[in-house]
């Protein structure tokens, strides 16, 4: 081991009053996460062509569970959110906090342990979700042993961050930092309040919030995982990288505060955009909306001051691929933060929510904000990690070529697929009725471009092993430098020609605590505002009597339902347009969401919405639908689950299920546990019972009973006369 | 909780969120706009401070 690892700062020397010290940055936990971030990114990117092409070709599964569309979706999104951006935003912050704070890390041992608990935490998600060990909560899908070991590992690295800016010897924060620092604070806290559940066995939780209240923690969770997660560690990078591969200084330093504390401020409150038109209360509808719009001022702002950086240096941009990709990560961040506000006003959301739409919109963002801005890091990086030039900046540059055709190849087909799809939903003929009533004939008319968006996908991940094989070989030709010397001026002994002003920025910049705390209050503020009245403002969630908690076989086959993935294809909240009604039934109310946990709304439609599927076909069709959905629906996309006819259901955790829904407020009875079993097996035999008159013989303690039981559940209860049901009563099938 | 009643109305959220948006920019440009000019150049500087270092090279 070096001894430069356990002793950072060494040889002092006197310089007039001055005393300079040596020291040595860590390489070695930034080539880590380097690697990691290229292995993972294959991967990741993998997942989701795979799961392009299980949508129009379903067979592609090979009709086995764990790579069923619905397992696989999860897997591909934590996969290129977590591992691949996760990576590559702890390699960047690794690399330039040591060279910015003119510090070695704070602690080894903290950094290592942020690597390997992060890449094991990703190994666990690996294996989990394809294992349909879910809590369906998008972005946040792994479970309670996973979510706490990402908050300790969490807990790890802002240690460790604010370590280093504590011993650092640069008296004033550079912006790039004061984005980590964000960064860090604000996904602890979304990630430990949307993760609050309640366990119900070593690999199955219930969230504790429930309906409406569950959807807006949940997407105040998601939308500022996009934000916190996506977006503010990246921004810090961009102000570090940038200016480094120009060679110039960052346009507008000033504009960098502005966006900066503008960012974080606004960002927290746009959670509510993504449940426009829902049974969300109005206000809160509102709120998100109109901080939405606002956000693209201080996104361009970033934007902007990004781009300028380049001025003067745009011939260079001709040559050099980590330029070229720098300039189309920030294009794709100012095209995708102009849409993002457009796509958050409630008229453009009525077409384009719960289509592709949304799918094209983050695609923007991902392949090409975070995708190209990953790139050129490492781009940029490797040769210096290893001392040498870049194996070949052709194929960087022809790298740089497909990445963006692929990128055009994915989101312009999903644009013309989602606006399509939404068209089509919302038809009507001259008569009056819809144009499309049958949900399958808006399926076929999109499924070409699916096919042309798997081609994308394609290019893209092409693309990534080329970089891949340039990295290793630039790698092998070169000699890794595991410890970077450096020489810095001792803090304490250093001259401030800029003597502070209390409460100036250039005072708060150098009070890292202070700092830290004024950018957790600028987050709270907007999560509080909105969150708080939800929960206590009981006018906000009306109850009606007439629903009532699931039964033990409904619930038991909701949880299957939350395995399969089914809410990544299909939204149970139908809003309240003549288009939904027409088609769905009575739009959906908050008070008929009380007792879900989590939450089942869904964000898209590649199937229809199931809120009113209850008592709509007969359980026959349900069986022969799930066994085989192109047997009941020619042409669909669906993907078939055989298993469901062949699984027994696991009712040993009934008890445990009850007992931890009841803890988080679902009204069952004392003792209900007791008799859960034999009213299961009164329901189950019911249901076999109504599927024999289909002429299906089907066995009563398989899965598919439970599914067929939660379906035929699904939005009766508001039908129901209120002395008509009480708690917890079957439903009729 | 009696205040917090008082907050259902769409409209008072719309105008605190107006307020708030105001206050903050104002007070964040404000702010930048008092830095000297001196700071900014050190700060804009500090990314660029180890391209002195060997290893730092143009290495395309």
């Amino acid at each position: 081991m070096n001894p430069a690892a356990s002793s950072p700062a060494l040889e002092p020397a006197r310089s007039g009053d001055k005393i300079v010290e040596t020291f040595y940055y860590d390489n070695r936990i930034v080539r880590a996460f380097g690697i990691a971030t290229v292995i993972w990114g294959i991967i990741g990117m993998s997942a989701g062509l795979m799961a392009a092409i299980e949508l129009f070709f379903p067979a592609a599964n090979l009709n086995l569970q764990y790579i069923t569309f619905g397992r696989l979706r999860p897997l591909h999104t934590n996969a290129v959110i977590f591992a691949f951006v996760g990576n590559g935003m702890f390699m960047g912050i690794y690399f330039s906090l040591q060279r910015l704070c003119k510090a070695r890390m704070f602690s080894g041992s903290l950094s290592w342990f942020n690597f390997w608990g992060w890449n094991g935490i990703i190994v666990a998600a690996a294996i989990t979700l394809p294992l349909g060990f879910t809590s369906s909560k998008e972005y946040a899908e792994l479970e309670w042993p996973i979510d706490i070991a990402i908050a300790v590992v969490w807990v790890a690295f802002t240690v460790n961050l604010l370590g280093t800016i504590l011993k650092r010897r640069e008296k004033h924060l550079y912006v790039a930092i004061w984005f980590y620092i964000a960064t860090a604070l604000t996904v602890a806290l979304l990630h430990i309040v949307n993760s609050l559940e309640v366990p119900a066995g070593p690999w199955k939780s219930y969230s504790v919030y429930a309906g409406v209240q569950d959807a807006l923690v949940q997407w105040w969770y998601g939308h500022n995982a996009v934000a916190f997660f996506l977006t503010t560690p990246y921004l810090g990078l961009m102000y570090y990288f940038l200016p480094k591969a120009a060679n110039r200084p960052v346009f507008s330093y000033r504009l960098s505060i502005i966006h900066f504390w503008a960012l974080i401020f606004i960002y927290i409150w746009a959670g509510p955009h993504h449940l426009l038109y829902t049974a969300l209360p109005d206000w809160a509808q509102s709120l998100g909306m109109a901080f939405s719009i606002m956000l693209v001022a201080p996104s361009w702002g970033g934007m902007l001051n990004g781009l300028l950086t380049l001025r003067g240096a745009w011939d260079k941009v001709r040559q050099d691929p980590v330029l070229k990709f720098m300039v189309g990560a920030v294009t794709a961040y100012g095209m995708a933060t102009l849409e993002g506000p457009a796509l958050a006003i409630k008229t453009v959301n009525s077409l384009s929510h719960y289509t592709d739409w949304t799918i094209a919109h983050v695609h923007t963002g991902a392949l090409g904000w975070n995708g190209m801005l990953t790139f050129s890091m490492l781009y940029w990086l490797f040769p210096r990690l290893y001392n040498t030039k870049l194996w070949s900046v052709k194929m960087a540059n022809y790298h740089f070529w497909i990445a963006l055709l692929g990128m055009m190849f994915y989101v312009v087909p999903m644009y013309i697929s989602g606006i399509t799809a939404g068209m089509m939903w919302k038809q009507f003929t001259p008569d009056g009725f819809l144009q499309y009533p049958n949900f399958l004939q808006t399926v076929q008319q999109i499924i070409p471009f699916y096919r042309l968006r798997a081609i994308g996908g394609s290019l893209y991940i092409f693309g990534t092993f080329m970089l891949a094989y340039n990295l290793w070989r630039t790698a092998r030709a070169g000699q890794f430098v595991p410890e970077e010397k450096a020489l810095a001026t001792n803090f304490r002994t250093q001259l401030d020609e800029h003597a502070e002003r209390a409460f100036s920025h250039r005072w708060l910049e150098s009070k890292p605590v202070l700092f830290t705390a004024l950018s957790l209050v600028a987050v709270l503020i907007g999560g509080m505002i909105e969150i708080i009245p939800m929960i206590v403002v009981k006018e906000n969630v009306p109850t009606i009597p007439s629903v009532k908690p699931y039964t033990a076989l409904e619930l038991l086959g909701r949880d299957i339902y939350i395995r399969e993935g089914c809410v990544g294809c299909h939204s149970q909240m139908i809003r309240p347009f003549r288009s939904e009604t027409e088609r769905y039934g009575e739009y959906s109310k908050a008070e008929e969401f009380v007792y879900d946990h989590p939450f089942l709304w869904g964000s898209k439609r590649t199937g229809p919405d199931l809120h009113r599927i209850g008592g709509k076909y007969p359980d026959a069709w349900h069986y022969n639908h799930l066994d085989d959905p192109r047997s009941t629906s020619p042409g669909s996309i669906m993907p078939r689950y055989p298993w469901l006819l062949t699984q027994k259901l696991e009712t040993d955790c009934l008890a445990a299920r009850i007992k931890a829904l009841r803890s988080v407020g679902v009204p069952y009875p004392d003792g209900y546990e007791t008799n859960a079993p034999a009213e299961l097996d009164k329901q189950a035999a019911k249901v076999v019972a109504n599927l024999k008159t289909g002429s299906i013989k089907a066995e009563q303690d398989r899965e598919i009973i439970a599914v067929i039981a939660y379906l035929q559940r699904l939005g009766t209860d508001i039908k129901l006369a209120p002395a008509a049901s009480t708690a917890p009563k079957v439903a009729s099938n | 909780m009696q205040l917090i009643n008082k907050f259902g109305g769409v409209a008072m959220f719309g105008i605190i969120s107006i307020c708030l948006f105001v206050v903050v920019f104002t007070a964040s440009m404000c702010w930048a706009a008092l830095l000297k000019k001196s700071f900014l150049k050190r700060m804009e500087m500090l990314p660029l401070e180890d391209e002195r270092n060997p290893s730092s090279r143009d290495n395309l």
